[in-house]
């Protein structure tokens, strides 16, 4: 999953960037300022925006109006230092799926993070199944016909992103623009090699193949 | 206790109206009193001179003179009858009324009063009156007369009296009417102060709307009013709404930095760290820490620049000299403007004298030449010059040749958490609260501050203080 945080206060940007991470394994891209905010919007497929309200040049519910405007309809959850009713209710109205108020608890974030990310791809909850395939979004552990199964973490990333589209055809392109900030090269025989990976460690004790290519489209997770 | 208008101007126009009917009551009084006496008075010279003419010379050669009784005019009040004596000028009497008794006589004047057998009666006493008789007069018999006569005043009382009720008794028909007139037209007249109330307490923190009945407005009387209402509004209103800012951009600036050490911490707390990993973070951590308390001493000291300003702390003040806490300022920023390779120009008159406290003109010298110095390219000069302006007032100016400030802009620099360029702030480290507190402590020495800017040519900051003697 790949997140866009647009936040002025570059450490705070930083700690909620580091922390999406390490514990939800998502890649996140930072803007400093809501006109960098819009552009990364526009030019990237976010499955999440973490948006501040006060922001230098382009306030934030302004974004988050040129967004919806512009059909771009990536959840966003508001960050504000403003707790009052008109201001909730505002951007609430302008397009905003959630608001959590500034100091807010990490933990929270990323629960609220994980929910806008499965509601928006149609998912209700954190229990991903497909076939025998069981994926806890929650504690981030894969299982098989109650066996569970180890994976490194772009393995997992590859297979969550699958498991949240099942029965969709998901290119290469869409898989690497989901899975890595802006900052990595993007190679698309990487791709390749993590599905290796992950076919092999599904199929352990088991015949039937649950990811399948179609060649020069992309691959389907279903049973 | 309540005073009510209404109450007031009905009991003033009861009391005057009652005062008014007094007055009318008395003085018709009097004029009815006084008209009936004339009138009896002269009745009174009528009778007296009609009885003398009774009086006859005695068709004997005696001294006694003749009074013929059987032509006494009839007494006006039956009951009462008149009473009268003649006597002779040689004190003999000539006649008498049957019910004669003599009353009091005054030394002077012919009329008078005095009560008989619990009637009040009036006389008149008449001397000399010469006896009217064709006949010649002996030459023993006296030829002048004393008369005395009294009619009753019983009837006089009565009707001065009669006249004195019906008076009252239309002053107070009259007063009820007015009374009723001056409610209606007091409720009438007040009505528009009720409606004008009734809009006045419709006012709250979240309704501002005022809207002046339109009959109030169109009251002399009123219409001043419903101005000043208007305007105390507005007022109240911005400076409520300004307040209202400046809560939730204060608690902005204090969240946001909670927020920063909140997240680093848990995210410190997330998964074990190696002890490099805790240090760097706890560093930084302290760095927000600090961050955090200079931001909260910047609020305590505009809070208390505006305390001042609204002379809720009175101080004793020593005179000082301005120019002394400029140079202690621009020390303060040398360090600053060498790394951003700003000269400071300094020019003062000598002995500019103002009374304050040294430490507070520095912050806003400091304060100012901040920004004069951030906002100037690098190489430029900052000019501080001090003198004196038309007398009696001290004035400062920073001047420097930076960015300078949009006119739309300027009217907001001296807003609280105002940032020129907001992108910018992060990196300088302002919070937007150093113009706000160098104005407000400029105002509690009751000076004032300005800004005069050219985009690209520079600002100029002006203060000016009251001088001292």
């Amino acid at each position: 999953m790949r997140v866009l945080m647009v936040e002025d206060e570059l450490r705070l940007a930083e700690n909620v960037a580091r922390s999406l991470e390490e514990a939800a394994g998502y890649a996140v891209d930072i803007a400093n300022d809501g006109e960098e905010g819009l552009f990364l919007a526009e030019s990237n497929p976010y499955d999440l925006i973490l948006l501040d309200l006060m922001l230098p040049r382009l306030p934030g519910v302004d974004v988050l109006k040129r967004l919806r405007q512009q059909k771009i309809y990536a959840p966003v959850l508001v960050l504000t230092a403003r707790d009052e009713k008109e201001s909730i209710i505002e951007v609430l109205n302008a397009g905003a799926d959630d608001y959590l108020t500034k100091p807010f608890d990490l933990g929270e974030l990323l629960a609220r993070a994980k929910a806008l990310i499965r509601r928006g791809k149609g998912q209700s909850s954190p229990l991903l199944r497909v076939g025998d395939l069981q994926i806890n979004t929650v504690n981030r552990t894969v299982e098989r016909g109650g066996r569970s199964i180890q994976l490194t973490a772009m393995e997992y990333r590859v297979l969550e992103y699958l498991a949240h589209r099942p029965r969709a055809v998901v290119s290469k392109t869409e898989l690497l623009e989901h899975l890595y900030d802006y900052n990595w090269e993007k190679f698309s025989n990487v791709i390749e090699v993590y599905i290796s990976g992950l076919r092999r460690k599904l199929n352990e004790g088991s015949s039937a193949q649950l990811i399948h290519t179609l060649r020069g489209q992309g691959y389907i997770l279903q049973d | 206790m309540t005073h009510s208008i209404r109450q007031r101007l009905m009991s003033t126009m009861l009391v005057s109206q009652a005062a008014l009917a007094v007055g009318l009551v008395l003085t018709g009084v009097f004029y009815t009193h006084r008209q009936l006496l004339a009138s009896l008075d002269s009745s009174l010279q009528g009778r007296a001179m009609s009885v003398a003419a009774l009086v006859r010379y005695p068709e004997d050669n005696s001294s006694t003179l003749v009074f013929e009784s059987d032509w006494v005019p009839l007494p006006t009040d039956p009951k009462h009858p008149d009473l009268y004596e003649i006597r002779a000028s040689n004190g003999a009497v000539v006649a008498r009324s049957p019910n004669w008794r003599r009353p009091p006589l005054r030394d002077h004047g012919h009329y008078g009063e005095f009560s008989f057998a619990g009637v009040p009666y009036r006389y008149l006493h008449l001397e000399n009156v010469p006896v009217l008789d064709r006949e010649e007069s002996p030459a023993n018999a006296p030829s002048a007369l004393d008369v005395l006569y009294a009619s009753p005043m019983i009837e006089i009382r009565e009707q001065v009296w009669t006249a004195g009720a019906y008076i009252a008794l239309a002053s107070i028909i009259l007063l009820g009417a007015t009374v009723w007139m001056t409610i209606w037209a007091l409720r009438r007249g007040l009505a528009p102060l009720q409606q004008l109330a009734n809009q006045a307490s419709l006012i709250s923190a979240q309704q501002w709307n005022f809207h002046a009945p339109a009959e109030a407005q169109q009251l002399a009387e009123l219409a001043p009013l419903t101005d000043a209402m208007q305007m105390m509004i507005d007022r109240l209103r911005q400076s409520f709404m300004q307040q209202r800012e400046f809560l939730g951009n204060a608690a902005h600036e204090l969240k946001t930095p909670v927020a920063v050490l909140k997240s680093t911490i848990q995210s410190l707390l997330q998964r074990p760290r190696t002890p490099d990993e805790y240090q760097a973070r706890l560093a930084q951590t302290l760095e927000d820490v600090e961050r955090l308390e200079k931001l909260l001493r910047w609020m305590l000291r505009l809070a208390r620049a505006e305390q001042w300003a609204y002379g809720t702390l009175q101080r004793n003040l020593e005179s000082i000299d301005v120019a002394a806490t400029c140079q202690s300022a621009i020390d303060a920023m040398r360090s600053l403007a060498t790394a951003r390779h700003t000269m400071i120009d300094f020019e003062a008159e000598s002995r500019v004298i103002s009374r304050a406290d040294p430490e507070d003109l520095e912050l806003i010298w400091v304060n100012l030449l901040e920004n004069a110095v951030r906002y100037s390219p690098e190489g430029s000069t900052v000019k501080v010059e001090v003198g004196r302006n038309g007398g009696n007032r001290a004035q400062v100016v920073v001047a420097d040749q930076g960015i300078g400030i949009a006119k739309e802009e300027l009217a907001h620099i001296f807003e609280r958490f105002h940032r020129g360029d907001p992108s910018r702030n992060r990196e300088t480290g302002g919070f937007g609260l150093g113009l706000a507190i160098a104005k407000a402590l400029v105002e509690a020495y009751g000076g004032t501050i300005t800004a005069d800017s050219e985009v690209g040519r520079g600002t100029r900051m002006i203060v000016e203080l009251p001088l001292s003697t």
